[in-house]
């Protein structure tokens, strides 16, 4: 009894070393793994992974075009986003109200449906026919004010008073944005602007209903030829999360190691 | 320091200062004081050229504080450290001794070491802003408006936003500034440090200058105003 409450007295009681946390996160995975397990093993046709294994080319260039896809996605919308920042700050009423409607009409779009009508609507009206094109424009347009609202924020984020000192001390136009402001603000971007990565590389699974052939597309085709939805639909899963999961540890670690 | 004021007004939406006078010479150090609201914070501003007078004319040190050349000539520390977040405490130095004044990287390096080893944070220069405590941050700012070698030193309640603790940590390191020989000019609401530090003490009311004098003033004040605000302090 005596020991417990001494126990209970310690200052730092709930905290607890390295070795206990790994033990936390190894008992999570058991958990999980358990689970996996058990809906794998409900099936009622034996798990094999060597079924699917003929298709692993096709499946390996699916993951590359979905890679492709949510590059030209996040460096389009970046670009796109500092664009419309510009125009949200600039001193033109007409511009600031242009990307506040624009907005607006996107936060309220599904994805699927900006797909869908870039591909079928928008593009046509443009006299264009590529629907994989207009698909991945419509990602692009999709994340933009996304992005603006990161680069919004981040730019915000140098405070009045560090202006004030920039004054003082008689910095010109050219040494406040290159010593001071971008340094500052491509620390606190990074963080949300991968996160924003991680949004784009699972919206891309969405392309799929173009017929672009990416990770989601190429998985699903072989489901349907083979009849292995457990395995396929498993290994695509497997697969978003080996990019996404160490895409959203970096993103902390960095923000660990450059957060002001 | 010679101190020239005449007929200094200054207004925002409402006016803050009232068409002030005031003739000085001589003093190292000049504390100012008074509720908050009475203009003290304003007055600071506009002697150290942060902000330009509505009306009339401020010279310091027979320099019109509105010119470019004075205001590159004089040190201000705010009420919070205001240092760069994304560079250590050498390099908030360091970046402005090379970039704004010209100076080569080794010597603007030995001259940050100084400064920081002035107050005290020998072993805290290669340190970001935050990680360090709220007192070395703001003591690092001072040796940052050291660095420039300014003729005088402007503190804005310095040490307002710092627990007593940490107060007294950087009002001591300040007062071991005398021995620079700059000269200061600050506005605080430790009356102790008012009391040691100031050689001359103004007191602002309603955006006048309502008493001034030795720090003996604030023992024996002459107007009710000065009284009723030394009789509030805690």
């Amino acid at each position: 009894m005596g020991q417990i409450s001494q126990e209970l007295l310690k200052p730092d009681r709930g905290r607890r070393g390295p070795s206990a946390t790994a033990v936390s996160y190894l008992l999570v995975l058991a958990v999980f793994g358990a689970l996996a397990w058990f809906v794998v093993a409900r099936q009622n046709r034996p798990f094999d992974m060597s079924t699917i294994a003929p298709y692993a080319l096709n499946i390996a260039e699916g993951l590359g075009l979905t890679i492709r896809a949510s590059v030209i996605a996040l460096v389009g919308s970046t670009v796109l986003g500092f664009v419309f920042y510009l125009l949200s700050s600039s001193s033109s009423k007409f511009c600031r109200a242009f990307t506040d409607v624009f907005t607006e009409i996107i936060y309220g779009t599904p994805l699927l449906v900006m797909i869908m009508l870039m591909a079928f609507v928008i593009g046509p009206a443009f006299g264009t026919t590529s629907r994989q094109f207009m698909g991945q424009l419509g990602l692009v347009i999709y994340m933009t004010p996304y992005m603006t609202n990161i680069f919004k924020s981040a730019i915000s984020s140098v405070g009045q008073e560090q202006y004030m000192v920039m004054d003082l001390f008689g910095f010109t136009p050219f040494q406040r944005y290159r010593y001071i402001i971008i340094p500052q603000v491509i620390r606190i971007l990074m963080p949300p602007l991968m996160n924003n990565f991680s949004l784009i590389i699972k919206g891309s699974a969405l392309l799929n209903v173009l017929s672009y052939r990416d990770l989601f597309y190429e998985i699903a085709l072989m489901t349907n030829n083979t009849f292995r939805f457990v395995e396929g639909f498993l290994l695509m899963w497997g697969l978003y999360l080996l990019i996404t999961i160490p895409l959203s540890q970096l993103t902390k670690w960095i923000d660990r190691k450059w957060g002001l | 320091m010679k101190i020239d004021i005449q007929n200094l007004s200054h207004s925002y939406d409402i006016q803050v200062l009232h068409d002030l006078n005031l003739n000085l010479e001589s003093y190292k150090s000049i504390g100012i004081i008074g509720v908050s609201g009475s203009g003290k914070s304003t007055m600071l501003r506009i002697m150290s050229g942060l902000e330009s007078p509505t009306s009339g004319t401020v010279r310091i040190n027979d320099s019109d504080v509105t010119s470019e050349e004075y205001r590159r000539s004089v040190g201000f520390v705010f009420q919070s450290h205001n240092l760069f977040p994304h560079l250590t405490l050498e390099k908030n130095i360091t970046l402005i001794l090379e970039k704004t004044r010209g100076m080569g990287k080794k010597e603007a390096q030995e001259q940050a070491c100084k400064y920081l080893e002035l107050l005290h944070l020998g072993d805290q220069v290669h340190k970001l802003p935050k990680n360090v405590s709220g007192g070395q941050a703001q003591r690092a700012s001072i040796a940052r408006a050291l660095s420039i070698d300014p003729q005088v030193i402007f503190l804005d309640e310095p040490t307002s936003a710092l627990d007593p603790v940490l107060t007294y940590e950087v009002l001591s390191a300040v007062k071991e500034l005398r021995s620079t020989g700059k000269a200061f000019v600050f506005v605080s609401h430790v009356m102790s440090f008012v009391r040691s530090f100031a050689e001359y003490v103004i007191f602002m009311h309603d955006g006048r200058i309502g008493e001034m004098g030795p720090p003996s003033i604030l023992d024996n004040p002459s107007t009710p105003e000065l009284r009723d605000f030394m009789e509030k302090e805690p």
